[in-house]
């Protein structure tokens, strides 16, 4: 490993955005510890300023590419457009938590910084091929939502919630590290792009650490069967925190199974193809279907996002680029719309009474116009009705495979997609369709509302002029997919 | 004016209008929207001045901007003579039905909304025809899905909601296949030329195996024959047909299901001329098959507005066992006979709205004699019913004699067939006048219906005096179509060689 012997300077300049979000968290931690009661204006502003320079640094160094610590960190435009991403929708975020939190009683000053932690994790992860960083990203990440998930103190859901998902967690990472070990064994090296192409005597080792890393991965993305934790955490997890997880969540956890994927198939390609295959058509037709018959929509929605990991993951079945391209796609629209979806129900639990049933949905277009258009959008784009970025995801993922020729898939595909034009438009029809009498007292401050119009005008828009997204998402993959 | 964008200004007129509706009082809208969709209507007529009838078979008023470069995506509009009859089409129906609409009491809330989707959904239709990128046409064909399952759901009768869900579900769903379809034939584009493509005048130049071909006109086909209807796909029709509002029926039947029909002919035969001459038989069969049973289903409604939704299934048929006779009567057939059901279903659906504005029943028991009178109405429901029933001088006289001429030319047998078609549509027309004009009612409670007049009689108008035309006076719209047709058959001899 001649790597170790020469001596490098680190190159600090491709870390500033996340040194500079670091920095915000401890920024954030100092206040907490130092004042009593944490002042919530100054702590959203210090995240705010700190996410605004961490985004303006990113866009700034946009071209900054490169690795270094020895390879520990690479950026390249896969991680910039993730990071740009997480960074955005931490800022979304923070618009809608103070209320949600001072209406459920639960503003506590760890929720910031812990949040920022979240955040640095997710940035990391997106940004490496070592094991060893993956695995301190992956907890850094993993540790901020159990304690997310658990933050509404009073709340049994909450609690029960971020004990499955710690247990459920703690065995995804305990089985990601063993299975790490195994590649190190096999290889003897941390980067993963090294085992990969490493041609080593003992494949078994390979084969059965890139399983059992994967199957780690597999249960932090909710692929069935290894989903049983997502639903509850979901639920039981403050909204906000639903959303973040669904979002930003998605895209880290995501991120390494998208970097792996162009090394794996150049072993792998059929046993990729197949085992990735059939674990997508279980998790989108499970998925859908369980959601089908949910009264709770919160639950649903959890469910919804299972079937979404599930048409994500028929995407990274397949061996070619435009596979990628349909993944990285597909993860960026499911993140916006994941979050928006979540968020409207962040809002509405402020009201008293609500309890995210689905009947309660009925009449919305006339108790808060604003947030069923907005809803309706969302739905509509986790529908993959056109033009909108769900629709141009899934148009992509069609389109890989059939270039894959894997038609099997693409009807799975096409059955789970009309089993959730079920539940999609019930919500839709019960917003728009039903009259009732009496409003919903609820209040939504201006930002909020505007945010969460901002959030469907973008599913639109980002959908409808496709290229805005695609030249950064095409050349992302283009740079993965190294042959 | 020969540049004139006359394809995306008419798209873009309704988008302007539901903007400017949004921001008005809710009185205003009916307003608002009438003017937009008599200055599309206007804009279409005028665009007649400009098209080159002559060289009909040639895309004009064509725009191109370009979308995705790296996937061959733009937005690519314009029309040839097929897509240009629609397209007048659509501006004629959505001018019918928005006057129309202005007078239904049905329509008496969330007026603002309505207004909304109705004139989306004339943009999204022009879209629909305009388009000659298959992934655009895509967007739009999936876009109409949206107002009006709002329409249904929300301004429908009784079983409004479920027949929303219904329409939506089963369009949505089927046309996922064609989108897999569209991706699938641009992916082979890719294979065999090196570039992503979506645009029609590509993807016509790939080659595929015969098995391949067929496989990928069956794609298109799960989507269209659900949208056409072709029968054992027609469930959603009566239902959505039934239940929709007077103008939102209009609509659906005029256009929305022209657009299964239209994109039939222009896709599934365009772009799989060898997959089209294999299933021939079948297809023709199948048509009438469709006219057939249809007619049997319509002639057993009780509830007119499913009477009129399948006497629309059975006409479809004609369109449908027309247009895979692959020869030139055929084809004018199915495509007289799209443009004419669009009015005749129209003024059917709007008759059985105005009588149940005064009835209050759409029962044909309870309907028996009820246009007595109302002479002016009667004259012009004893119009629309010859027409939609085929006799000379009607507007589906074309369609259906054509078709059988055409159907001449290969057997005796298949014309036999047609023709046998052609008398079960003759029946339940009759049976349908038959309860309106002769069937004896107290009169009592009719003497006070006031008859048609104002906007409804306008609407109405619109659909009869073109309709009239179509009978007597076919060769104007031959016109429009017929180097098109010459065109096309050539294409598929050259394609698949005699």
């Amino acid at each position: 490993m001649e790597q170790f012997i020469r001596l490098e300077l680190p190159n600090l300049q491709l870390l500033l955005p996340e040194m500079v979000v670091l920095l915000t968290g401890f920024t954030l931690f100092s206040l907490d510890l130092l004042q009593r009661r944490i002042n919530h204006a100054l702590a959203v502003s210090v995240s705010l300023v700190g996410y605004l320079i961490a985004i303006f640094l990113l866009v700034f160094n946009w071209g900054a590419k490169g690795e270094t610590f020895y390879g520990l960190y690479r950026r390249d435009e896969f991680s910039s457009l993730m990071q740009a991403f997480m960074l955005l929708l931490t800022l979304l975020l923070l618009g809608f938590t103070y209320t949600y939190y001072k209406s459920k009683r639960s503003l506590f000053g760890e929720f910031y910084y812990i949040l920022n932690f979240a955040l640095v994790g997710g940035m990391f992860l997106v940004s490496s091929y070592n094991l060893v960083v993956l695995y301190v990203a992956l907890e850094a990440v993993s540790i901020s939502f159990y304690i997310l998930t658990a933050l509404l103190r009073s709340d049994f859901n909450s609690k029960e919630g971020a004990l499955k998902y710690l247990m459920l967690g703690g065995l995804s990472i305990a089985l990601a590290s063993y299975g790490a070990g195994f590649m190190y064994l096999y290889s003897g090296s941390l980067d993963l792009r090294y085992i990969l192409t490493h041609v080593g005597q003992n494949q078994y080792f390979l084969v059965l650490g890139l399983v059992l890393f994967l199957i780690g991965f597999a249960i932090k993305i909710g692929a069935v069967p290894f989903h049983f934790w997502l639903p509850d955490a979901y639920q039981g997890a403050p909204t906000p925190i639903t959303a973040y997880m669904a979002s930003v969540g998605k895209l880290a956890f995501f991120a390494p199974v998208v970097r792996l994927m162009p090394y794996v198939q150049e072993h792998f390609s059929y046993a990729w193809i197949t085992t990735v295959g059939v674990i997508s058509a279980i998790t989108m037709i499970y998925g859908n279907l369980v959601a089908l018959v949910q009264k709770d929509v919160k639950r649903l929605l959890a469910y919804s996002s299972i079937a979404h990991s599930g048409y994500i993951m028929a995407g990274i079945s397949v061996s070619e680029v435009i596979g990628l391209k349909a993944v990285i796609y597909f993860l960026l629209a499911y993140s916006l719309m994941g979050f928006g979806s979540f968020i409207v129900l962040a809002l509405l639990e402020k009201v008293p009474g609500w309890e995210n049933r689905l009947e309660q949905f009925s009449g919305m277009r006339f108790s808060a116009p604003w947030l069923a258009f907005s809803f309706m959008v969302i739905l509509l784009a986790l529908l993959g009705v056109p033009p909108t970025v769900g629709f141009v995801g899934k148009a992509l993922v069609f389109m890989a495979l059939s270039f894959e020729g894997l038609w099997w898939l693409a009807f799975i595909m096409i059955a789970a997609t009309g089993i959730s034009t079920g539940y999609y438009l019930r919500i839709t029809a019960l917003m728009f369709m039903k009259e009732v009498n009496g409003g919903l007292g609820l209040n939504a401050s201006g930002l909020e509302r505007s945010l969460l119009i901002l959030i469907a005008v973008g599913v639109v828009l980002l959908g409808a002029v496709p290229i805005i997204l695609w030249n950064f998402v095409s050349l992302s993959a283009d740079n993965l997919f190294v042959r | 004016m020969e540049g004139f964008p006359f394809a995306s200004v008419s798209m873009l007129l309704p988008l302007v209008g539901s903007l400017i509706i949004l921001f008005l009082r809710e009185e205003l809208s009916k307003w608002v929207a009438s003017v937009v969709s008599f200055l599309v209507f206007v804009l279409s007529l005028l665009s007649l001045l400009f098209f080159d009838f002559s060289r009909a078979h040639r895309v004009q008023f064509e725009e191109r901007y370009t979308l995705v470069p790296e996937l061959g995506l733009s937005f690519h509009l314009g029309f040839d003579g097929l897509s240009y009859v629609m397209y007048i089409l659509t501006t004629l129906v959505s001018l019918s039905a928005i006057l129309w609409s202005t007078r239904d009491h049905q329509i008496s809330h969330r007026l603002k909304e309505y207004y909304i989707w109705f004139l989306l959904t004339e943009t999204f239709l022009i879209g629909v025809f305009a388009s000659l990128d298959l992934m655009v046409f895509y967007v739009f064909y999936e876009l109409t899905l949206v107002p009006m399952f709002f329409v249904i759901g929300i301004w429908g009768y009784k079983l409004r909601m479920y027949s929303a869900y219904k329409f939506f579900i089963y369009i949505f769903v089927s046309s996922l296949f064609l989108l897999l379809g569209i991706v699938s034939i641009a992916v082979v584009h890719y294979r065999q030329f090196g570039n992503f493509s979506f645009n029609y005048f590509d993807l016509i130049n790939n080659q595929y195996s015969l098995e391949f071909e067929v496989l990928m006109f069956l794609f298109f086909l799960i989507a269209f024959a659900v949208k056409t209807p072709i029968v054992p796909f027609h469930t959603w029709l009566p239902d959505a047909h039934g239940e929709a509002p007077t103008a939102g029926s209009v609509v659906l039947a005029a256009i929305l299901l022209k657009m299964g029909t239209y994109a039939l002919l222009r896709f599934n035969i365009g772009l799989f001329p060898e997959a089209s001459v294999f299933l021939m038989p079948i297809m023709v069969l199948w048509g009438i098959l469709t006219i057939v049973f249809a007619s049997w289903f319509t002639i057993s409604q009780s509830n007119v507005k499913r009477f009129v939704a399948y006497s629309s299934v059975s006409h479809m048929g004609f369109v449908v066992a027309g247009m895979f006779l692959l020869n030139v009567e055929g084809l004018r057939a199915s495509i007289t006979e799209m443009f004419a059901h669009g009015l005749t279903s129209s003024a059917l659906f709007m008759m059985a709205g105005f009588i149940y504005n005064r009835l209050h029943s759409f029962n044909m028991q309870a309907l028996r004699g009820s246009i007595k009178f109302m002479p002016v109405f009667a004259i012009l429901v004893a119009i629309t019913g010859f027409s939609s029933m085929g006799l000379p001088g009607g507007s589906s006289f074309w369609g259906k004699f054509l078709t059988i001429v055409g159907a001449r030319e290969y057997t005796l047998l298949l014309a036999f067939l047609v023709v046998v078609g052609a008398f079960f549509s003759a029946v339940y027309v009759l049976y349908l006048l038959k309860t309106l004009y002769l069937d004896a009612k107290e009169e009592s409670r009719l003497i006070h219906f006031t008859d048609l007049r104002g906007f409804k009689l306008t609407a109405f108008l619109l659909m009869v005096v073109p309709m009239l035309m179509v009978g007597f006076l076919p060769f104007l719209f031959f016109a429009f179509y017929d180097p098109y047709i010459q065109n096309f058959l050539q294409y598929l001899i050259l394609k698949v060689g005699g």
